[in-house]
This record gives C-alpha cells, structure tokens and sequence, in this order.
C-alpha cells in the first residue's frame, strides 16, 4: 500500500511529528486524529440530545402544561432521538472503531484515509442543518424519529432540512462501513487470521456490513418522502393511491438492523472488557462470532414487529412473534458467554469493569421487555407505551452508549497516556447506572397502566412514577459533567500509564506505547 | 504469497463492490414498492379487493350464505365534500352481485377532482370482495356545488371464508389535484 510505504519512510526521520493544529485537526487523515474527532462529536452530541431529554422529563414533572407547547415537545421528542441515533451512538463507535481497528489488527492506519476525513467532516454540517431546523416557520420535525407518513408529507420545510441531513450522516455512515471493512478484509497483519481477530474488530465488520445493507434503504425512504412532498409523486400518500403502511415496512426494515448497528460494536467492546478484568481468555470466542453473524442475519427477518398493530394478516403476526423471539438464542449465548468468562476468574472492578457487568445485567434486563415486546398478542398492550421507552432506553442506554462509557475508561489510558482517576471513575460508574435506572425502570409501570409515549401532558394517576423518572433524568444528566471533567482532567495529567496499562491484557492495541505515537505499526506485527 | 495480489487493486476492488451493493440496496427500497403492491394483491394485505367483469360475476352460484356488509366513507379534512353512504347496509347473499350507493357534494366554489381509496375490514376478505364498477375505479369531478350519487357494484365470491359474517368497506375521497398529470 503506497501511502502505508511513504508514510513508513517518513516516520523513520521524526517519529512522532504531528503536523500544526489546523491541518493536526481539520485535514486529519490519522485514524487516530479522526477518531478523536468522532468521540468529541459524539459526546458533544450526546449533551445536545441529552438537554432535549431534559425538556421532555421536565415537561413531565407534573400534569398539564408547564414549560413548553405541545409542538415543541413534540419537536424535543424527535429531534433528541435523531441526535442520540445519529449523532451519538453511530459517531461515537466509529470513533472507537477509528482508533480501535487499526491498532488491533495491526494496521498502519485505515485504509481510506482521505475517505475517513470525509465521512466525519459531513457530520457537523448534517447536524448543523438539523438543528437550524428549530429556527425554521414551524420548527424542527415533530413526527417522532421514524418520520412515519403521510404526517412528515404535511410537515413544513424541517422535514425537508431533516432529509438532507439524513442523507448526509447516511453518506457518512456508508463511507465509515465501507473503510472498516476495506480495514478489516484488507490490511490485517500477517498471522492474523479471521478467526484470529478481536472480538471488536468482528462485531464491527458485521456492523459495516450491515450498515451498508441498510442505510441505503432508508435513504430511499427518505427520498420517496421528499418526492412524495414536493414532486407529485404518490408513495406514500393515499390521495395519489400511495399506502402509508408501506413506509413502516421500507422504515423498519432500515430500523430493526439499525438497532443492531447500534448494539454490536457495544457487543465487542464489552468482550474486550471482561476477559481482561477476569484474567481469563474470552469463553466460547467463535460462538460468539457465529452469534454475532446470527443477530444480524435475523436483524432482517424482525422488521413488522415494530408495527404489530397495522393490521396484519395472522400468519405474518405469528412469522414476526417467533423470528424475533429467535434473536433471543444468539443473544442469549453471547451473554452466557460473558458470564463464563467471568465464571472463576481472578477478578477485579475497575471502572471499565463496572461498566461492562453493569451492561450485561442492565442490557439483559432491555432483551428481557424486549421478549415481552416480542408477544404479539400482549404488544397490542403495550404498543406506543412507555413500556416501548423504558425497553429501549435499556439496550440503548444501558446497552451502548454505557458500553461507550466503559470503553472510554477501558482505552482513555492508550489514548491519553495517563490513568484516569479510579474513584472518580467509579463514582460516575454508580451515579450513571443508578440515576438511570430511577429514569427508566418507573417507565416500563407507567407503560404497562397505558401512558402513550410523544404527549406533553398525562392523566394524574401517572405523576408520581414520572416524577421519580424525571429526578433520575436530572441526577442523569448532571452526573455526565464528571464524565467530561473525568475525560479532560485524564487528557491534561495524570499517572502516566504503562503500554500494557491492564494486567497483562490481550490484543495488538497494548504492545504499543501509551499515549499509542502518531503514526503505529509501519512495520507490520506478527501474530502467531 | 501475498506479495503476487496487489494490494492497491484488491483494496480499490473491495471498494467498488461495497459502493455496488450499497447502490442496489437503495434500489432494494425502491423495489420494495412494487414487491408490496404484488404482495398485497396475492395476499389481501391491507383489505385491498378484486375486479371481477360484470358477465362472469352474474354467472356464479349465490349460496343462501349471509354476510353483513356495512359501508361507511368519509372525505379528507383537505377536501371541502361531504361523502355519506345512501345505503348503509346490505345482507349480501355470497354469489349475487349487489349495487350500494353513496352520495356526494362539493360545497366549495371551484372544481375539484377526487379520488376515492378503499379498503374491506377484516382484511382477510377483501380478497374474496369482487367489484365490477366503481366510482373508485376513476377520478371524479365535482363543479362548484355539484351534488352526485355514485355506485359501487361487487359480489361475494364461493371462497369468502367461512367465518366471516360480517364485513365493512370503507372508503375515502382524497383531494387529487396533485396528481392531476397522471
């Protein structure tokens, strides 16, 4: 690879020069840089959707009308959803898989550079465009994140801004997946083979993969919206003989991989954590791998789940019920697989550990609504409840962006060269998982007693559980500050840390020196 | 060994085929419209009915099988017509062709031109919901204050399935001026 060649001859006279901060940051083609760039995103992001989590809970304080209209709730439910999707959960793996994959497989840099600067660069224009749709006569979209017609044909030109930002991050997307995959398949070390690789560099490969199948029909969704509005065209909307059905199928069949394009790589972050924190190898590392191929393959088979309630013929009721209660095997094995790895091992609860067993309970117990989703019958139930909000926030949540977290803590020491502070770290460890659980464990009971979900106002009955939820939702979000303070103080100084930083960890990314240099791997490992 | 691949062109050929199957994919989401349209037709999904010409309806058996056929309509809040069904209800014996009339006016000051979608709840029998004319079947327009009674004529055909005594066709007028061109 000539760019790998060159950069190898450069790197030999000044090891570790990093060019000036303009071209450092703003034409970066270091995957290390990139990556940076990307978790910087994706936290910021995370504070944007967060404060219009805020709005939501606070408006829920009580009954009635408090601080915001309907409209605007409205708008605070879909765009905090399009910027915790978009913005935060996807950003933020590609940040990890940026600075991860190549220094796990032993790879000078990705390989498509140029691309990789690309891919990011889109974003903060995607996201700019929308959120300056709040500004816009009407405001931001207000149709929920699904953007179901016939209402976003009604909607005003927020819905045309959202389209071009959803166009733009799936561009960006499709360009991440295709360099992971040209990473992954092309330019591994020599010895590493595919049944070699680390569990991340796996959950990953099959999320490119997967973004690549599916990005681009939502992109088309969105195209027939834009068309449907503005250029006469009839697929969606009933006037012109179009089926707004139609769109929830071609929606969820995007939606239902994009749940798992939001999972796997929390998947692989986790199965790095826990073997190295129990001092065992990772139990079961190729079923694993089988799983994860499993939950995406069925990832396509799940879609009409999300819409049990369109009126569909039985058969395809029951065909749904039993495909989706499948994902629960390969599911089901990877966590088994999890605890075995920890099953008599010399453990230890550092932060990343905490965070990683905290996944795997909290994240199981989202599976776990998610089985009781599943039932078709009792789905008509709890259908568009806060039951669906409570399910979601717990894979989402408790499942990726907490695995987020504790990766962050996991490799914070390879990417800032200095240890981060335990105790701080634990205590943000506890204050996230027990504020979370005090937002979004009430929500599955006000869900069950049939609280809709996407309305500023409740009956009474409902205000004591969405009280608890909305001062959890505040400990939440405030407790995040230390996770920033944590970050920049690990950033600034700190105990330096070794290049193993762990006890004796496995995997390429802990040979190289921590902070990992500028430029890693020119000379290609070997691995056995 | 791998020395004899050049990377460059492996690296540029992976590319090329992800960048394909991205492109069939988003064409996949435009497929998918037809591949619904075909499927609801074989399957009935979302209650939609057959067509069925006139001659070979009037040469089916009519059963002395019963269903209750209730008809109800509305228009788009977008369009200024009232639309009510004349007749409300009919036992329709399975195998006989029937004729239900609805009526409809225009109270706006300009003419406008509607289209009527429809669809037969349980959706399971739409299938088995046979028209031979419809006011459905062709866009209508209505002067300014112009009033219309307009017909629906169908049949029950012999596979109506067994448990179904009762069913509901619904219809709506859509404001079509939109997609006049087409």
């Amino acid at each position: 690879m000539s760019h790998a060649a060159t950069a190898h001859d450069h790197d030999h006279d000044h090891h570790d020069h990093k060019p000036p901060f303009f071209q450092r940051w703003f034409m970066s083609t270091n995957h290390k840089d990139i990556g940076t760039l990307y978790l910087i995103f994706s936290l910021a992001m995370l504070f944007i959707g967060g404060a219009m989590a805020l709005v939501i809970r606070a408006e829920l304080w009580q009954p009635g009308l408090q601080f915001v209209d309907p409209h605007f709730f409205n708008q605070m439910t879909t765009v905090h959803a399009l910027v915790m999707v978009f913005g935060a959960v996807m950003p933020g793996f590609v940040g990890f898989a940026n600075w991860m994959i190549p220094l796990m497989v032993g790879a000078p840099d990705m390989a498509l550079p140029r691309m990789n600067n690309w891919s990011f660069w889109i974003l903060p224009f995607a996201f700019t465009i929308l959120l300056s749709s709040f500004f816009v006569p009407g405001g931001a979209p207000a149709s929920g994140w699904t953007l179901y017609a016939p209402l976003t044909i009604q909607g005003g030109m927020s819905v045309d801004m959202g389209i071009v930002a959803i166009h733009m991050m799936g561009i960006s997307s499709i360009m991440g997946a295709i360099n992971v995959i040209v990473t992954v398949l092309n330019m591994r070390a020599p010895g590493m083979t595919l049944m070699k690789m680390p569990m991340f560099v796996w959950t990953w490969l099959i999320t490119a993969f997967l973004l690549i199948a599916v990005m681009p029909v939502f992109a088309g969704a969105v195209t027939m919206l834009l068309t449907d509005r503005h250029f006469g065209t009839a697929f969606f909307n009933p006037a012109g003989g179009g089926d707004p059905v139609l769109y929830q199928h071609i929606f969820w069949f995007f939606g239902h991989p994009e749940v798992y394009i939001m999972i796997l790589p929390a998947f692989g972050i986790i199965s790095h954590i826990i073997p190295t924190f129990a001092r065992k190898p990772l139990f079961g590392y190729s079923s694993m791998v089988f799983a994860t191929a499993a939950i995406a393959f069925l990832s396509f088979i799940v879609w009409a789940h999300h819409m049990f309630t369109v009126g569909m013929p039985l058969q395809g009721e029951l065909f749904f019920m039993y495909a989706t209660m499948l994902i629960s095997v390969p599911t089901g094995v990877k966590v088994f697989n999890w605890v075995t790895t920890m099953w008599r091992g010399s453990m230890t609860f550092e932060t990343p550990m905490l965070y990683a067993i905290g996944v795997v309970f909290l994240f199981t117990l989202g599976g776990l609504s998610g089985l009781m989703l599943a039932i078709t019958p009792a789905d008509f139930q709890y259908h568009d409840t806060y039951f669906v909000v409570a399910h979601f926030h717990y894979v989402l949540f408790s499942g990726a962006v907490m695995a987020m977290m504790g990766g962050a803590f996991f490799w914070l020491p390879k990417w800032t060269g200095h240890m981060y502070n335990e105790t701080l770290g634990k205590i943000h460890f506890w204050l996230t998982a027990i504020f979370f659980n005090i937002t979004f464990f009430p929500q599955h009971f006000l869900g069950l007693a049939g609280m809709p979900r996407r309305y500023a106002d409740y009956p009474v009955q409902f205000t004591e559980f969405n009280q608890i939820s909305s001062f959890g939702a505040f400990g939440l979000g405030l407790s995040q500050i230390l996770f920033v303070y944590i970050i920049v103080a690990t950033v600034r100084g700190g105990k330096k840390a070794t290049a193993e930083v762990w006890e004796k960890p496995e995997g390429l990314e802990w040979t190289v020196p921590s902070p990992a240099p500028f430029h890693t791997f020119d000379e290609p490992p070997v691995v056995k | 060994m791998a020395d004899v691949i050049d990377p460059q062109s492996e690296r540029n050929n992976i590319v090329v085929k992800l960048v394909v199957i991205a492109l069939i994919m988003f064409g996949f989401g435009y497929a998918l419209v037809p591949l619904y349209e075909a499927f609801c037709k074989v399957t009935g999904f979302g209650g939609k009915t057959d067509i069925i010409a006139e001659a070979a309806a009037n040469n089916g058996v009519v059963s002395d099988r019963d269903v209750a056929v209730t008809f109800t309509s509305h228009s788009s809040s977008a369009l200024p017509w009232e639309f009510k069904p004349i007749t409300k209800g009919l036992d329709v014996k399975v195998g006989e062709v029937q004729e239900a009339i609805f009526y409809v006016k225009n109270y706006s000051n300009r003419p406008i031109t509607g289209m009527a979608t429809f669809n037969v709840t349980p959706p399971r029998a739409g299938f088995h919901f046979k028209k031979t004319e419809c006011f459905c079947f062709t866009k209508q327009v209505l002067q300014p204050g112009e009033e219309q009674e307009m017909a629906v004529r169908f049949m029950l055909d012999s596979e109506m399935p067994d448990d179904v005594h009762e069913l509901t066709l619904s219809y709506t007028f859509f404001d079509n001026e939109k997609y006049a061109g087409q």
